[in-house]
C-alpha cells in the first residue's frame, strides 16, 4: 500500500493546492459579518467623502484629486480587513486549524493574499467609479480631460490594492491586531501629520516623498505636476518597495515561526 | 442557658474605590507589553521632537528686531510730526479715519495724537488714536490698550499730561469730553516729545491654490488727515519736525501742512511683536506618536479583558460597574499623564541647542523658561493630552468591546481630520479642526496673544484655536462624552 509522502503535500507545486487555499480563504473571509461591514462601509463612505471634497472643491483646483479624496476612507476599511484577515485567525486560534490543512505556509500567505487583493480590487474599483460619477455631477467644473483621468483612477485602485497588501505583510509579520493597526496607522498618518506640524518646505518634501500614503496617492494628481514633492509613478513605485518588504518580512517570519 | 451569638473574627474585606484603583493599576503594571508601548510612547516622542528640532531653521528676520520698555521685542515704527512738550502740558486733534491707498485700510491701522518719552523707537508713549475696524482707542507702553468704542468717524482727541500721567479723552465737537484712559510713564524727562502720528501694520492675507496655503503680507502706505491742531506747553505745530521713527520703511513718509491742520502718510505699527514660540512648539510636535501608542494602551486595557474573559472577574468583583470603568479611565490616565510629562520635561530643554544652531536665537526667538506661564501650560498642555487621549480610547474599547474597530476610530478621529483639510477650503478647514479632537493640540501654543494685533492662525500650522484652552476644551468635551456613552452601555449590557 502506498501512501504519499508527507514532503508532497507540503510542496505548493501540488495542483489544486492554492485554489483550494483560495477556496478556504474566500470561504473564510466571506463568513464574517465584520467582512460585509467593511466591504460596504468602505464603498459607501469612499463615495460620501469624496462627494463632500466634490461638493467644497474650488475651480482651478485640481479637481480629480478632489473628486477621488475617498480613498482615504476607503483604504482604512481595506487595511482592517486585511489586518483581521491573518490576526482573527491568530486571536481565535484557528491558525492552527489553517496550518494543519495547509501546511505550506506560502500557500497560505499567498492564497490570502491573492483573496484580500481581489475584494480591494473590487471595493476601490466600485468606489473610485462611484466618486467620479457623484464627482460628475457636483464638480463646479466640466471634467478637466481624459488621460488624466484615466491615470489618476486606475492609480488609486492599483493604490488601494498595494496598501491592502502592506497591511496583510504587517499583520503577518505582528500577529496581533492592536500591533497591526497601530503600525499600520502611523505608517500611513504619521509622515502627513508631521509634514504639517513641521514648517520647514525641504523637510515637508521629505516627508511626503517617503510615507507610503503621500507617495503613493501622488498617483491622483492630475494639474501642477512639477510641483509636486514626488511624481506619480516614483510614488507609487516608493509604495510598491513599503509593500514588497512588508510581505517579505511577514513571509520570513511566517515560516520561521511556529505559528 | 443563652450562648453569645456567633460573631466572625476576621475582619471584613475592604472593597472600597481604593481597592479598586489598586486592581487596575495590578492589572496595568503586570502585562509587560504595556509597560514597553509606555516607554516606547516616551522614547519615540522625545526622538520625534528631537528631529523635528533638527530639521527646522529659522527664517532670518527682515528687520532688526526692537526692544520695548519692559525688555520685549516690539514693532515700533512709524511716521511722527512731533515737537517737545513740558511737564504740563496739552495736545488737542481732530483726527479722521486713516485710509489706504487703492486697497481697503487694514482694521488697525493707527492715527493719532501721541506723547513719547523720547524720539527714538521703543521709547515709552501713551497715544491717543482713531482706527478703521476698532474705533477709538488709547494705548501706551504696546501691550496697554482700551476701547472708546463710538464707529468709525473723525474724532477729538486730547491727550493731557501732568507730570509723568497722560490721561486720554475723545469727544464729538472738541467742547466736551469723554475720559478714556490714562497711564504713567516712569521713564518720563521733563521734555518730553508730542505730536501726531500714523501707523499701519501690514495685512495678512491667506489664499490656497492647489493645495498649498499662500501668507501673503501687504504692505499698506496710509494716508491720516488732522486739522484743528492745538498744542499747550509747547511750541505750536508749525514748528514741528517730521521722523520716520523705527526700522527704514520702504518710501519715506511725510508730513504735509495743509490749510487748516496737516496730512500724514506712513508705513509700520506700534504694537507688540508676537515672538514665535517654536522653540516651545516644535519639540512637542512628537506628541502625536505617544498619543497613537498610548490610544493603543487604552483601548486594550479594556479590550483585552473582553477577549480573554477577565471581565466576567472584573465585574464579580466589582458590581458596580461605573466605579470599573472610572478606576481604569483614572489609572491609565495618570500613568498616560505622568509618561507625557515625563517626554515634555526631557524634549524640550534637549531641543534648544539644536534649535539655537538652526537659527532660533533671542531676542526674537528667546530662550523658553518653565517659568514662564505659556511654556508651562504648553507643557502641562501635551500631557493632558495624552491623558485624554488615552480615556477617550478607554471608553471606545469599553462602547465597542472590539480592539480593531476602537483603535482605528480613535486614531482616524485623531489623525485623519488633520491630514484630509488640506483638501478642503481654508474656511471648512478652519472649522472641521476646530471640532476634532486634534484641536487639543492647540494648547501647545506658547505665543502671547495681544487683542490689539492682528496674528494668522492657520489649519496648515497645525493651529486650529487662537485661545489655547478652548482646543482642550473641545478634547474634554469628546472624552467625556464617550465616558458617558460608556458608563451607560457597561451598565446596560450582559458583560
Amino acid at each position: 500500500m502506498s501512501h504519499r509522502s508527507s514532503a508532497a503535500d507540503r510542496s505548493p507545486g501540488q495542483p489544486g493546492m492554492v485554489s483550494r487555499a483560495l477556496h478556504a480563504e474566500w470561504t473564510k473571509l466571506r463568513t464574517l459579518r465584520s467582512t460585509v461591514l467593511l466591504v460596504s462601509g468602505a464603498v459607501i463612505l469612499t463615495v460620501l467623502l469624496s462627494a463632500s471634497a466634490a461638493g467644497s472643491a474650488e475651480p482651478h483646483t485640481d479637481l480629480t484629486k478632489m473628486s477621488l479624496t475617498g480613498v482615504h476612507v476607503g483604504q482604512l476599511c481595506l487595511v482592517v480587513l486585511a489586518i483581521l484577515s491573518v490576526t482573527g485567525e491568530y486571536g481565535t486560534g484557528t491558525i492552527k486549524t489553517t496550518l494543519l490543512a495547509v501546511p505550506s505556509r506560502v500557500t497560505v500567505l499567498l492564497a490570502k493574499a491573492l483573496t484580500v487583493t481581489m475584494i480591494a480590487v473590487v471595493v476601490g474599483t466600485a468606489g473610485i467609479a462611484g466618486s467620479l460619477a457623484v464627482g460628475g455631477f457636483l464638480l463646479p467644473e466640466p471634467w478637466p480631460g481624459e488621460t488624466g483621468t484615466v491615470r489618476a483612477a486606475a492609480g488609486t485602485v492599483l493604490y488601494l490594492a498595494l496598501v491592502t497588501l502592506l497591511g496583510l505583510g504587517i499583520a503577518t509579520a505582528v500577529r496581533d491586531t492592536v500591533t497591526a493597526i497601530t503600525l499600520m496607522l502611523t505608517l500611513l498618518y504619521a509622515f502627513p501629520f508631521v509634514a504639517q506640524l513641521v514648517g520647514d518646505p525641504d523637510w515637508q518634501r521629505r516627508l511626503h516623498s517617503a510615507g507610503p500614503m503621500t507617495a503613493g496617492l501622488a498617483i491622483q494628481a492630475t494639474k501642477d505636476l512639477d510641483h509636486l514633492p514626488i511624481g506619480p509613478w516614483p510614488g507609487l513605485g516608493v509604495l510598491i518597495a513599503y509593500t514588497v518588504s512588508a510581505l517579505l518580512l511577514g513571509t520570513v517570519l511566517f515560516r520561521a515561526r511556529d505559528a | 442557658m443563652t450562648t453569645a451569638p456567633y460573631r466572625s473574627s476576621v475582619t471584613s474585606a475592604d472593597d472600597g474605590f481604593g481597592r479598586l484603583l489598586l486592581a487596575e493599576w495590578t492589572k496595568l503594571r503586570s502585562v509587560l507589553r504595556w509597560t514597553l508601548a509606555l516607554l516606547a510612547a516616551v522614547v519615540l516622542t522625545v526622538l520625534l521632537g528631537l528631529s523635528a528640532a533638527a530639521g527646522i531653521s529659522a527664517d532670518e528676520p527682515e528687520v532688526p528686531s526692537t526692544v520695548g520698555p519692559d525688555g520685549k521685542p516690539v514693532r515700533d515704527g512709524f511716521q511722527f510730526l512731533h515737537g517737545p512738550l513740558s511737564a504740563n502740558g496739552e495736545l488737542i486733534a481732530r483726527v479722521e479715519v486713516p485710509r489706504s491707498v487703492g486697497q481697503s485700510a487694514s482694521p488697525w491701522s493707527k492715527a493719532g495724537i501721541m506723547v513719547k518719552a523720547q524720539a527714538r523707537a521703543g521709547s515709552e508713549y501713551a497715544a491717543m488714536m482713531v482706527t478703521p475696524g476698532h474705533g477709538v482707542r488709547f494705548q501706551s507702553n504696546f501691550t496697554h490698550d482700551v476701547g472708546a468704542g463710538g464707529g468709525s468717524g473723525p474724532r477729538w482727541l486730547r491727550l493731557t499730561r501732568s507730570g509723568a500721567t497722560i490721561t486720554g479723552y475723545v469727544s464729538a465737537d472738541g467742547r466736551s469730553w469723554n475720559r478714556v484712559g490714562s497711564t504713567d510713564l516712569q521713564g518720563l524727562q521733563a521734555t518730553a516729545e508730542a505730536g501726531l502720528f500714523v501707523a499701519a501694520p501690514d495685512h495678512i492675507v491667506q489664499t490656497r491654490a492647489f493645495g498649498s496655503t499662500s501668507r501673503i503680507e501687504v504692505v499698506a502706505r496710509t494716508t491720516a488727515t488732522f486739522t484743528d491742531v492745538t498744542v499747550r506747553g509747547g511750541p505750536p505745530a508749525a514748528q514741528w519736525r517730521s521722523d520716520d521713527l523705527g526700522p527704514r520703511p520702504p518710501e519715506p513718509g511725510t508730513a504735509r501742512p495743509t490749510a487748516n491742520g496737516f496730512t500724514l502718510t506712513g508705513f509700520g505699527d506700534i504694537a507688540p511683536h508676537p515672538q514665535g514660540d517654536e522653540r516651545v512648539r516644535v519639540p512637542l510636535t512628537g506628541a502625536i506618536i505617544g498619543l497613537i501608542l498610548v490610544a493603543a494602551l487604552g483601548v486594550q486595557s479594556v479590550t483585552s479583558e473582553y477577549r480573554r474573559g477577565m471581565i466576567r472577574t472584573t465585574f464579580t468583583a466589582s458590581p458596580r460597574r461605573g466605579r470599573v470603568l472610572a478606576a481604569k479611565a483614572i489609572v491609565v490616565g495618570a500613568v498616560t499623564f505622568v509618561a507625557g510629562l515625563v517626554a515634555s520635561l526631557i524634549v524640550v530643554p534637549a531641543a534648544q541647542p539644536l534649535l539655537s544652531r538652526n537659527g532660533y536665537r533671542p531676542p526674537v526667538f528667546p530662550a523658553p523658561e518653565l517659568t514662564d506661564p505659556a511654556v508651562l501650560r504648553a507643557v502641562l498642555g501635551t500631557a493632558l493630552v495624552l491623558a485624554l487621549a488615552a480615556v477617550l480610547s478607554v471608553a471606545a474599547g469599553a462602547i465597542t468591546r472590539h480592539s480593531a474597530s476602537a483603535i482605528t476610530a480613535v486614531i482616524v478621529l485623531f489623525v485623519l481630520p488633520t491630514v484630509v483639510v488640506g483638501a478642503l477650503p481654508l474656511t471648512a478647514a478652519e472649522w472641521v479642526l476646530r471640532l476634532t479632537p486634534a484641536a487639543g493640540f492647540s494648547i501647545q501654543q506658547a505665543v502671547d496673544r495681544y487683542d490689539h494685533v492682528e496674528t494668522s492662525c492657520l489649519p496648515d500650522d497645525g493651529c486650529s484655536f487662537e485661545q489655547p484652552w478652548a482646543g482642550l476644551g473641545v478634547l474634554v468635551a469628546y472624552t467625556a462624552v464617550g465616558l458617558a456613552l460608556a458608563y451607560r452601555l457597561i451598565r446596560r449590557r450582559d458583560v
